[in-house]
């Protein structure tokens, strides 16, 4: 169908030709910076070696690099386990004319600086902190909740979690109930009709919010910094470093290549496994 | 009831209440970002009681409301164009089968796989590379390049499944295609649509680290408002704004919601209404941008740096208006004006990235003939060795870098850096998150310089200062006066401006410089190469060193004045500030940190060593 192919086209121009003047004009500009090398004065001096690769191989720089994808999934899981049953209960259990509501107080959080709200949960989790009153007001002990890992995890999935929640609440609430009533009718349980109904009605849904999830979360900064003392380097806080301590552009977009690549395998090995999943 | 439908009521009490617990956690932070806006206390730290100063403060604040009004500018531009763009892009993939559609698919996702500060330095490049000024249309088109993905995502999760039939059916009925999008199409997927908008809005209206690299003169948001406040402490203004911002946007959905139930329109006006006033309340507020024919400053500086009734007077002695920018960073600084083109007429550079800035030619010479008023400035802070003679630069406000401890906690008085080694604070210690500063204590500890490249007495360092990691709760270069108030540690590492601000909330907090030495910081005036008012800027400077005007600056600000015509005007409380003016002798312990050159990187890399070790 030729007009189904022009008016394809048409439509998906504007994205397209924005993203390529903004967003692969400026990667290729980067790509030739991390060939080069950093001046003295911290300014890029053009070269064309593969150093700055050969360094960001080096095992510090794998170390933080696995750290973050452990963090990055850890908080996938989380938003996941934690996202699913909520937009479930959103999108399926609250009356409709409540539905638009909830959903955008969801999101409204994050109309407020992320940073203002990273101190608000230091205000919350410090040793005579809010949640700490409570728990001796109760009787039971104080317990140190800030600057661990823990912190670094509550502070992500609390970033990243809407980004789970809402992909996930539209395709739930576009789930034709009429599927489920079909497979209880057909003998099966909650359990059997959730495996082979639901999950694979919603995969789209899934799959988007992990990406979601997943990708930002692996240059996550922020969290690690002020709710976790700063006590572990990841990714995030390495590349960053590169561009505004060390002004080592070079290296620093290095590294974020290496990122890219390594999220793009995943990306692949998730379309690929979802692919012979869908085919079975 | 049978075994099974109690099973079930129980499940889906757990439902309700796990969705209950969720909503509370995402709104727990807000509650206290709300509750502090009302707190009389500058500190997050103590309660002080119930005030609406903030609020009074921030709607008299200029810096604050334009920084809003911008920020709502760019979000709704931004908005707009990548729901647009992303909604067609994805309703693209529904209508037509492409034969490269992975490919497709993959360029549009990808850009959300890119760290955000490689988004904002490759941005920087391209718009440096294309001539194109900085200002609004740079900060909206880069918000749209990374919001865009998002946004796609969002929609083609919901548009995947819908079924084509009924457009289809539509079109069979003699809808035109128009018709048949408005009436059939959009219906289906606007939750998705309204979802990707909203998303796009929050990712653009919080976008600090992109921002901060493409904003130019007359576009500081609210974000690089707020984290250019990092370096003096985040006022409370700022937990009012967003407080009304979130209150704006909740009146909006509630008129929504009442339109939405069908109630009458008459109903759902008021809260429409309330939250419209209070979102163009800093545009009405912020009174007039620049005007057309009125000459222009363009100042770029660290915020709580001036304050308005000093620039005010400038302004009207001249007939000149003074655009003001924030900056939170020499880095971001260094890489706005590498990149040229940035329009700034003054810029507030520290010692060494002066010492860069003349190495790059960024700077232009200063004509000493008009700046009498140097006269009045300490001869210890001219003629520094980042810029010999002071060609190139003025200095505005000094500072130092010391250890603030809590007297009532820590037994002995602290006077060495040895004290952040101790073992008896374990866990109570806590570090500046710098590799400059950290490497420095360890350095001067063993009696070193902290401008040392020697790389077997960096490892040195690198060595003591994993020794010391056990004994650390936080690295922190932000609010780390706070994390001291709070009590969360006893002893601190950080600068003293932030310092004198905790300690007039806390008198037992003592403020030392370590007597093996320790940093000292000057913050300079200086003029760009490409700055256009360069006549004007010399009266600026020449303006801020005034001994009356350098007295006032002193005491609004409360950094430490290398003006010592100043000094006499000074309030006592100010003068006799052992953070703000430390005594003499202490001074001649004090070294400047030099821009290392080539070192560096391996800063970087044994830093980086410190934070991977356990």
């Amino acid at each position: 169908m030729k007009a189904s192919a022009r008016q394809g086209w048409l439509l998906l121009l504007p994205a397209l030709v924005m993203l390529v003047a903004l967003f692969y004009l400026p990667q290729l500009l980067m790509f030739v910076v991390s060939l080069g090398r950093r001046s003295a004065y911290g300014t890029v001096v053009q070269d064309v070696s593969a150093g700055n690769y050969a360094r960001a191989f080096e095992p510090l720089y794998l170390m933080v690099l696995g750290r973050s994808l452990v963090l990055a999934t850890a908080t996938t899981v989380l938003c996941l386990l934690i996202g699913y049953p909520v937009a479930w209960w959103l999108a399926r259990r609250v009356a409709p004319k409540w539905r638009n509501a909830l959903l955008v107080l969801v999101i409204l959080p994050f109309w407020t600086s992320f940073l203002v709200r990273m101190y608000a949960w230091i205000v919350l989790l410090r040793s005579d902190g809010v949640v700490n009153a409570g728990l001796v007001a109760i009787g039971l002990p104080q317990v140190e909740l800030l600057y661990n890992d823990f912190a670094v995890l509550l502070g992500q999935v609390y970033g990243e979690l809407p980004f789970m929640m809402i992909p996930l609440y539209l395709s739930l609430e576009k789930l034709d109930p009429g599927l489920l009533e079909a497979a209880a009718d057909l003998g099966a349980g909650f359990r059997e009709s959730f495996r082979r109904v639901v999950v694979p009605q919603t995969m789209p849904g899934i799959v988007a919010g992990c990406v979601l999830v997943f990708i930002p979360s692996l240059g996550a900064y922020l969290a690690p910094d002020l709710l976790g003392g700063g006590r572990t380097a990841y990714i995030g806080n390495l590349i960053q470093s590169q561009f505004v301590v060390a002004r080592d552009m070079p290296f620093g977009a290095a590294l974020s290549f290496v990122l890219s690549l390594v999220v793009g395998l995943l990306l692949l090995l998730l379309r690929r496994s979802l692919q012979s999943a869908q085919s079975v | 009831m049978t075994a099974a439908g109690r099973r079930s009521l129980l499940a889906s009490m757990l439902l309700t209440a796990l969705s209950l617990v969720t909503y509370l956690f995402l709104y727990a932070p807000i509650i206290v970002l709300v509750a502090l806006s009302f707190n009389r206390s500058r500190l997050s730290a103590s309660w002080g009681g119930f005030t609406l100063d903030w609020y009074a403060k921030a709607a008299s604040n200029p810096a604050i409301l334009s920084s809003l009004r911008n920020s709502l500018i760019v979000a709704f531009a931004t908005t707009v164009i990548a729901s647009v763009a992303a909604t067609a892009g994805a309703l693209a993939f529904h209508r037509h089968r492409f034969r490269q559609r992975g490919l497709l698919e993959g360029l549009i996702t990808i850009p959300t796989v890119a760290p955000e500060i490689v988004l904002a330095t490759s941005m920087l490049l391209l718009f440096a590379s294309a001539g194109l000024r900085l200002g609004f249309l740079t900060i909206i088109l880069s918000h749209v390049a990374f919001t865009l993905s998002y946004a796609f995502v969002v929609v083609k999760a919901r548009i995947a499944g819908f079924d084509h039939s009924l457009e289809e059916a539509a079109m069979d009925l003699g809808a035109g295609p128009v018709t048949t999008f408005f009436k059939v199409t959009l219906p289906a997927i606007l939750p998705a649509v309204m979802a990707a908008a909203l998303l796009v809005f929050a990712l653009s209206i919080d976008d600090y680290v992109v921002t901060s690299f493409v904003a130019g003169v007359g576009a500081t948001t609210l974000p690089l408002q707020i984290y250019s406040m990092v370096k003096s402490g985040i006022s409370p203004e700022i937990n009012a704004v967003s407080t009304v911002l979130l209150a704006a946007t909740a009146l909006l959905l509630f008129a929504a919601f009442l339109f939405e139930q069908g109630r009458s329109a008459r109903t759902a006006a008021l809260p429409a209404l309330f939250g419209l006033a209070l979102l163009g309340s800093p545009f009405v507020l912020a009174g007039p941008g620049t005007a057309g024919s009125q000459k222009v400053l363009n100042l770029y500086i660290w915020s709580n740096y001036i304050a308005p009734e000093t620039i005010a007077k400038f302004e009207a002695r001249h007939g000149v208006k003074v655009q003001v920018d924030l900056y939170d960073s020499n880095e971001a600084l260094l890489a706005k004006l590498q990149a040229g083109n940035a329009g700034y007429d003054i810029i507030v550079p520290s010692d060494y990235s002066v010492q860069v800035l003349i190495a790059q030619h960024l700077l232009q010479p200063l004509d000493h003939s008009a700046l009498p008023n140097m006269r009045n400035l300490d001869p210890g802070f001219l003629d520094r060795s980042y810029d010999h003679g002071n060609r190139y630069s003025v200095p505005y406000f000094w500072g130092t870098t010391g250890i603030a401890y809590d007297r009532t906690k820590v037994a002995a008085p602290v006077d060495s850096w040895s004290a952040l080694w101790d073992p008896r604070y374990a866990g109570r210690v806590l570090m500046l998150d710098d590799a400059r500063e950290a490497f420095g204590a360890a350095l001067k500890l063993r009696g070193r310089s902290h401008n040392s490249t020697d790389p077997r007495l960096l490892e040195a360092a690198r060595d003591d200062l994993l020794r010391q990691k056990a004994l650390v709760r936080a690295y922190n270069s932000t609010n780390f006066e706070d994390v001291l108030l709070s009590g969360d540690v006893w002893l601190a590492q950080g600068w003293n401006g932030q310092f004198a601000k905790a300690m007039d909330e806390n008198p037992n907090l003592v403020y030392v410089i370590p007597k093996e030495g320790s940093t000292l910081f000057i913050d300079n005036l200086a003029i760009p190469s490409d700055a256009r008012n360069r006549e004007l800027a010399h009266a600026f400077i020449d303006f801020t060193m005034e001994p009356e005007i350098a007295a006032e600056i002193c005491r609004t600000m409360k950094y430490s004045s290398p003006n010592q015509a100043a000094w006499p005007l000074l309030p006592e409380a100010v003068r006799k500030h052992t953070a703000v003016f430390p005594p003499k002798e202490v001074l001649q312990r004090l070294e400047l940190l030099e821009d290392l050159g080539d070192t560096t990187v391996l800063y970087d890399r044994l830093w980086t060593e410190v934070k991977s070790g356990r």
